[in-house]
């Protein structure tokens, strides 16, 4: 290992002092001998490290940090600002703040300066209406929204229209309501100045309210761990990853001994079969199975040949639903599966299967006695692999039954997906999503180190040989 | 394996049984696209080339060359990025002494093995942060770097493959280490790079979620997301047999590049587990 | 170009398998390391040739200490086991790339890969690649891979492990051949004692990383220093037996057989525990002592027939005589014992 020696770099005060310690020696010797670390390895290297560091080890920060926030579409993601909506005033009014300061909150001035006469223009104002305000009422105060109408129906060239005069006032109201404020002081400063007597305390309280942006909750992990759709998932998940695995197991290793028994040329046929789903871009293969599955699809008129049911296989159903969410990923992964274990058969001895039938045994005792207990350690890889991939893995899903009919068909990585990124609502709730997604990312990690561990990853590490 | 013991045919038998599904599925992929087959019905009709016009007719569904140029410039940038970033780290890897080299070498196996999908949402904030969000660049370089750990490990076993003598010989001849990687180690593992490269290229064509959810309007339609988009199934006025066609359309290229390479595919379609 | 090891010393992860190693290979000799597997001979092989870096100590070409140069700035060139030739390049150009490096002008690449290939007797296989060459071609290219830029020193790595017996016996002489022709300082790693004695000027035969001895092949074979060094050497091998010398010039070994001792060690006091090494040629032949024992074992070779003797419990003496039919299995002999050329040990195992 070329980092451990690397602590022995500083300098120690006993070596200065007695430079013929013996350990110290050995220490300068074992510093003296070591590999040298290779600049250019690090310069080969930092390619792919920063890309790794800014798509995975950033994203997983990225994710950490936000399932700790309630950050949605809404909110965004960098700051937010101050806001005092019609409806927060309403909810806070509910909620036991006192109505006169928030009445006062809510008040409207009439300020007519050329910055509102701007305005105005700007929204398509009569021009000569506007000059004749510019004239007439520049800086003149009223009392009401009432009193500036009446003041704008007096002038010459006025709106015919009652709602045309009201939309062209509504340009020259003044309010705190509805207007962005960018920091906290500057919302304060407009409180402030509309209540004047307001507790320090309510203030606070409605400009903790009228945040925007996003802030710190441990919610996303309260409701995951208190809801009861989380069971279902957690359920669902199990339940998807266990029998898709089994099916990519059994039917990878069935294709792999029954290819390994035929003639290449047929044997090469079925693989390639297999192998179609993996390389079929997964957008196609969706859609294949939908077209096989629909109403009007092949599977129904089979059906309705030989006198089934005959409905949409894939959402009609929950238990059809199912059946084709783990046909979908099964089909995808038992060529991995295949192509393992037929490597693995390849390096069974071919003498020990002449010998077999030699001594008599049937095709199914050399399969049951010679072949399987070979194969302990590739089922034991797909297995952890598959396990993990499958856990995350919704592309499928999504692009088939979309976790439906109702959600019963819903998977965790989905919903974190669906939550986070994708849902029809359009309120993309990126904190809750994210923690979701963290819970997926820890089980990935766990799994994946007691899998390393397993396989014995130390054995996979050589050392250089060249040591310049 | 054969030996004149046991006889072939029930194995063909069963096989054919589990396989028919996926046969009959791509087989009507095929057919479907050339005859005016009614949906829901068993077998095909009359022999036809109208739900090919689409190549050569835009009105149809749009020009489909320029989403298929699009393509092509997506994945081959995302080959060549993958490619060329895990030929030097994957011969790092293997080869070079570097600090925490193990710890590295772990890490890369953990993205291996661990699915990386399950990050799309901290890589779409990462995106949003870089201003990349909603742009090509961004998701051509956040598929190459999910495909990278792939990369860097099948190619470190590649390189692991190559003799140790080579490289000191190499040494021994006066070369730095540079002109050995070069000149002398990166032509032995040429089969790894086209075997990569192909893999990469088949990764990228058929990629969708990333360019759907990364890059949602921009200008630059792929190939999956246009097939999605004109292949709705529950449209009222939805033409069965073009989506076929072009579905197949889209597949063909992969298909060739498939079966061109499938012995090369092999190893690395088992996940280069062997090291 | 003279080639010394000073207190060389090379440790794995705290592991000292070579410590304070000290080796002078003198300008223009072929010195084999000759050892079993994991005695260091090959570790010491690519310190040389600047693959491992030291622990300790010094490595000098000529004046030069080179030890923290790389392989590049030590000029040494190097035939690996395998040959090591870059498989997608011509013989020529595998030759020809140790000049391409060194920028080397187009033309003179040309004559010197020409005057290398005249050298080592491949000419007609220049535009091949290694796959398409035989063992012993490859073999040569790599040698005139390593010879091309005129190293201080050729570095042989078991050079003749992957051929078989008949080129074996070929190149055996081809590479002496060209060494000398060059006289070119080489080292040679082998754990082949034949081809150690056939080929080097001098040998240092190592076990567990220490040299055990360095000298001439027949001096080394006929006074080996020390029990290891003759148990290594001599095929078939060395009988040993362990006994006491009984005072008037004679031995006794463990199963109380008694015989006289070497003419120069009739001096040696009486119960010192000693071990008599016996050579399978002093045997059987002439000698003047006689040695009864039953013949438990017959290997006919051809030319010459090798016989196992037991002469007591557990005490079995190798005879290998001119070919011979006249013995079986099982015959009572009584066979001559040529004592003085018999090497004695005290019990340490170093030669008296």
């Amino acid at each position: 290992m070329t980092d451990t020696a690397s602590s022995s770099g500083g300098i120690r005060p006993d070596a200065l002092v007695r430079p013929a310690d013996p350990a110290s020696d050995l220490e300068k010797a074992a510093l003296k001998g070591r590999p040298k670390v290779s600049l250019l390895g690090l310069g080969m290297l930092s390619p792919a490290a920063v890309l790794l560091l800014v798509f995975f080890f950033a994203p997983v920060v990225l994710t950490t940090i936000f399932s700790f926030t309630n950050m949605t579409s809404a909110t965004g993601i960098s700051g937010g600002a101050y806001v005092l909506s019609p409806n927060l005033l309403r909810e806070l009014e509910r909620s036991g703040v006192d109505s006169d300061t928030l009445a006062a909150l809510g008040t409207e001035s009439v300020v007519v300066d050329q910055e509102s006469i701007a305005a105005a223009r700007a929204a398509g104002v009569e021009e000569d209406f506007l000059e004749e305000i510019e004239d007439d009422l520049l800086g003149v105060d009223f009392d009401s929204k009432q009193d500036f109408e009446r003041a704008l129906k007096d002038l010459p060239s006025h709106l015919r229209r009652t709602r045309d005069l009201k939309l062209a006032a509504d340009h020259f109201l003044v309010s705190a309501l509805n207007t962005r404020f960018a920091t906290r002081a500057e919302a304060s400063d407009a409180i402030s100045a509309l209540a004047p007597d307001i507790a320090p305390g309510t203030r606070d309280r409605i400009l903790d309210a009228s945040y925007t942006g996003w802030v710190w909750t441990t919610e996303n992990f309260r409701r995951l761990a208190t809801q009861p759709e989380t069971l279902r998932l957690v359920l669902n998940t199990f339940f998807y990853v266990a029998v898709t695995l089994a099916f990519n197991v059994l039917v990878g290793l069935f294709l792999a001994i029954t290819v390994f028994y035929l003639p290449k040329g047929t044997g090469m046929v079925f693989s390639v079969l297999w192998l179609l789903p993996r390389i079929t871009p997964v957008v196609l293969y969706a859609i294949m199975w939908k077209w096989f599955t629909w109403d009007g699809g092949f599977v129904a008129s089979f059906a309705d040949l030989v006198g089934l049911p005959s409905f949409n296989y894939m959402k009609g159903s929950v238990p059809t639903a199912w059946t084709i969410v783990i046909l979908v990923n099964g089909c995808i992964g038992a060529s991995f599966g295949m192509i393992l274990f037929s490597g693995a058969l390849r390096s069974i001895p071919m003498q020990q299967l002449w010998a077999s039938e030699v001594d008599g045994a049937s095709r199914w005792q050399q399969v049951r006695y010679i072949i399987l207990p070979q194969m302990r350690w590739p089922i034991l890889f797909v297995t952890c692999y598959q396990s993990m991939s499958l856990l995350s893995s919704y592309e499928q899903i999504w692009l088939t039954t979309n976790g439906g009919p109702g959600n019963t068909t819903m998977v965790w990585a989905l919903e974190s997906f669906r939550t986070a990124l994708s849902n029809y609502t359009g309120n993309l709730q990126y904190g809750q999503g994210a923690a979701m997604a963290l819970v997926l990312v820890i089980v990935g990690l766990v799994l994946s180190i007691i899998f390393l561990r397993m396989f014995r990853f130390g054995e996979l590490v050589e050392k250089p040989k060249i040591e310049f | 394996m054969q030996t004149k013991n046991f006889a072939s045919w029930p194995i063909v038998l069963v096989l054919t049984a589990i396989s028919l599904p996926l046969a009959i599925m791509y087989a009507s992929l095929v057919i479907d696209s050339f005859t005016n087959t009614p949906a829901g019905a068993v077998l095909p009709n009359e022999f036809t080339l109208e739900h090919w016009a689409f190549l050569v007719d835009p009105t149809i569904t749009g020009n489909v060359w320029t989403v298929t140029f699009n393509t092509l410039i997506f994945a081959f940038t995302m080959v060549v990025v993958v490619l060329s970033v895990s030929a030097t780290g994957g011969y790092a890897m293997s080869r070079l002494n570097l600090p925490y080299r193990r710890f590295f070498l772990a890490g890369i196996l953990v993205m291996h093995a661990f699915p990386s999908v399950t990050l799309i949402i901290g890589v779409f904030l990462v995106l949003q942060f870089a201003g990349l969000y909603d742009t090509l660049i961004g998701v051509i370089l956040v598929k190459a770097a999910l495909t990278l750990p792939f990369g860097v490990w099948i190619m470190k076993g590649f390189y692991d493959a190559v003799p140790w003598e080579i490289e000191m010989a190499g040494l021994q001849d006066g070369a730095d280490r540079f002109t050995v990687w070069r000149r002398l180690i990166l032509p032995q593992v040429k089969p790894g790079l086209v075997a990569l490269g192909v893999f990469a290229f088949i990764d990228g064509w058929g990629e969708f979620l990333l360019p759907r959810i990364l890059a949602p309007t921009t200008e630059f339609q792929v190939l999956s997301v246009y097939l999605n988009n004109v292949s709705v199934p529950d449209s009222v006025d939805y033409d069965f047999n073009l989506f076929k066609s072009v579905g197949l359309f889209y597949t063909l290229p992969i298909l060739i590049l498939f079966i061109v390479f499938q012995n090369r595919l092999m190893n690395i379609f088992g996940g280069g587990t062997k090291g | 170009m003279q080639i010394v090891l000073k207190d060389f010393t090379k440790s794995f992860d705290g592991l000292t398998v070579i410590d304070k190693l000290n080796l002078t290979i003198n300008d223009g000799e072929m010195l084999a390391l000759l050892g079993p597997s994991g005695c260091g001979k090959s570790t010491t092989l690519l310190a040389i040739s600047g693959i491992l870096r030291v622990n300790g100590g010094q490595i000098l070409f000529g004046d030069k200490d080179v030890s923290n140069l790389p392989s590049q700035k030590r000029n040494v060139g190097v035939v690996f086991q395998n040959y090591a030739l870059y498989p997608h390049m011509t013989a020529f150009e595998n030759i020809a790339f140790p000049l391409q490096v060194r920028k080397t002008g187009a033309a003179e690449i040309e004559e010197r890969v020409r005057e290398m290939a005249r050298l080592t007797h491949i000419e007609p296989y220049l535009d091949r690649r290694p796959g398409q060459l035989s063992g012993g071609q490859q073999q040569r290219v790599a040698l005139a891979r390593a010879l091309v830029r005129r190293p201080d020193v050729l570095l042989l790595d078991e050079p003749l492990a992957n051929l078989d017996a008949k080129l074996r016996l070929e190149m055996r002489s081809e590479i002496r051949r060209i060494q000398l022709e060059t006289g070119i300082t080489a080292i040679l790693v082998t754990h082949d004692q034949v081809e150690a004695m056939s080929m080097a000027d001098r040998i240092a035969i190592m076990d567990h990383g220490r040299i055990q001895q360095i000298a001439a092949p027949e001096d080394m074979y006929h006074r080996p220093s020390n029990t290891f060094v003759a148990g290594f050497l001599g095929n078939p091998p060395i009988v040993f037996l362990e006994g006491k010398a009984i005072g008037n010039g004679a031995f006794e070994s463990a199963s109380g057989m008694r015989m006289p001792l070497p003419e120069r060690l009739t001096g040696l006091a009486a119960d010192q525990p000693i071990v008599m090494g016996v050579r399978p040629e002093h045997f059987g032949v002439k000698g003047r002592h006689t040695v009864r024992g039953t013949v438990s074992f017959i290997e006919p070779q051809g030319r010459e027939t090798h016989f196992d003797l037991t002469v007591a419990e557990g005490e079995v003496l190798r005879s290998i005589q001119a070919a011979r039919t006249d013995i079986s299995l099982g015959s009572e002999v009584e066979w001559p014992l040529d004592v003085d050329k018999a090497l004695v040990f005290d019990s340490e195992g170093n030669r008296l």
